[in-house]
């Protein structure tokens, strides 16, 4: 199909669901006004019941624990998925060190860059850290303090080089980081089931309003989630670096010993 | 204007999937689908919005105070999740296109056939 029908049967399309949408548009709840029950109830009840400060946190961990359990799933199926493609056509020889074209010169760092990236991936890794330990007190979670401890590999990467850096973070680690969090997290899922509970029922104590441990189960899932993203951002970033190899092995493993 | 935030959700996705028809390249398509994929985060921050309302967290003040719909935030951070997590595997599966077939256009892409 060309560019042309291609943009004909959009316009017909949008001939279609303009009407539609415009209708939907008049049709829905005027913006800001407050509607939904479910989350005026979150927001009143669960500081009381659960001992959380931060709802958003409570809603992803205790109210709708198994949607989160699902989206976790297909997080680490998605990057199963991207590792098995890449590696597949790369083949299963995987080196752990990274790869050397002969006579290509490896421009160096300057000092500064080198400096600055250290301290700002130190800082990095650390506020993602934070931000993932606090999930259930303060803005954040899981999720977001996993992608910030993600990213800060990418800092140490930009200080390092590559060779460096591979030698700094290895693939199996990272393996185990996003396999055993996402293991913890249907661990956590699956324990109060075995006890004659409902799937993640905050069977755990729920700890002090506004304290590092509040929330129960929460901070065991929520710790559980952070590794994982962790190790996923990691791993594909990893895996897209490793692309740069040629898959014949023309590049020669650095002989460093 | 109390229906400007669902028109721009409906126009976001709109030029997204503009984008998508009239593409000549494979890693632009899937950033045209990562705007369509906004799209449904402006709608559902915008369903979950109430004036005068703070964030739904209750660290410096009690709970009761006036706060968002916490349970449309947490859609929208599963949304980003996992629209991350497919953007890469999107990518991926493009740099294999890219490898066998030699380009990313979808004008000049045919169906796969027996390799002889």
């Amino acid at each position: 199909m060309t560019t042309p029908w291609r943009l004909a049967l959009f316009v017909l399309a949008l001939i279609v669901l303009v009407p539609a949408v415009w209708h939907v548009a008049l049709a829905l709840p005027a913006f800001g006004a407050p509607t939904e029950q479910y989350g005026a109830a979150v927001n009143a009840l669960l500081t009381a019941t659960r001992h959380v400060t931060n709802m958003v946190a409570a809603v992803n961990f205790d109210v709708r624990g198994f949607d989160t359990l699902g989206e976790e799933s297909m997080l680490v199926c998605a990057v199963t998925g991207a590792v098995v493609l890449l590696r597949g056509t790369r083949g299963e020889s995987m080196t752990d060190r990274a790869g050397k074209i002969p006579g290509r010169a490896v421009a160096p760092r300057t000092d500064a860059t080198v400096l600055v990236c250290r301290i700002a991936a130190t800082l990095t890794l650390l506020f993602g850290v934070y931000m993932a330990l606090h999930g259930t007190v303060t803005p954040g979670g899981g999720f977001q303090g996993g992608a910030i401890a993600g990213s800060s590999l990418m800092l140490l990467y930009l200080g390092e080089g590559y060779e460096s850096w591979r030698r700094m973070v290895r693939s199996p680690a990272l393996d185990v980081l996003e396999g055993g969090g996402a293991f913890v997290f249907v661990g956590a899922a699956a324990v109060p089931l075995m006890l004659g509970y409902a799937l993640l029922q905050n069977v755990l104590p729920f700890g002090t309003p506004k304290d590092l441990y509040s929330g129960g189960l929460m901070v065991v899932a929520n710790f559980a989630v952070g590794v994982s993203v962790a190790g996923s951002f990691g791993l594909l970033l990893l895996e897209f670096m490793e692309e740069t190899r040629s898959p014949d092995s023309e590049s020669m493993p650095d002989e460093e010993d | 204007m109390s229906i400007l935030p669902w028109l721009t959700a409906a126009w976001l996705f709109g030029i997204g999937v503009y984008g998508v028809v009239t593409s000549r390249h494979y890693v632009h398509l899937i950033g045209c689908l990562t705007v369509c994929q906004s799209a449904t985060y402006l709608l559902l921050l915008s369903i979950g919005y109430w004036w005068g309302a703070g964030p739904p967290i209750f660290y410096d003040h009690p709970p009761g105070t006036p706060a968002v719909d916490p349970v449309l935030q947490a859609l929208v951070l599963t949304d980003i999740v996992v629209g991350a997590a497919v953007t890469a595997l999107l990518l991926v599966i493009a740099l294999q296109v890219h490898k066998r077939r030699g380009t990313l256009d979808p004008q000049s892409l045919r169906p796969l056939r027996p390799s002889q």
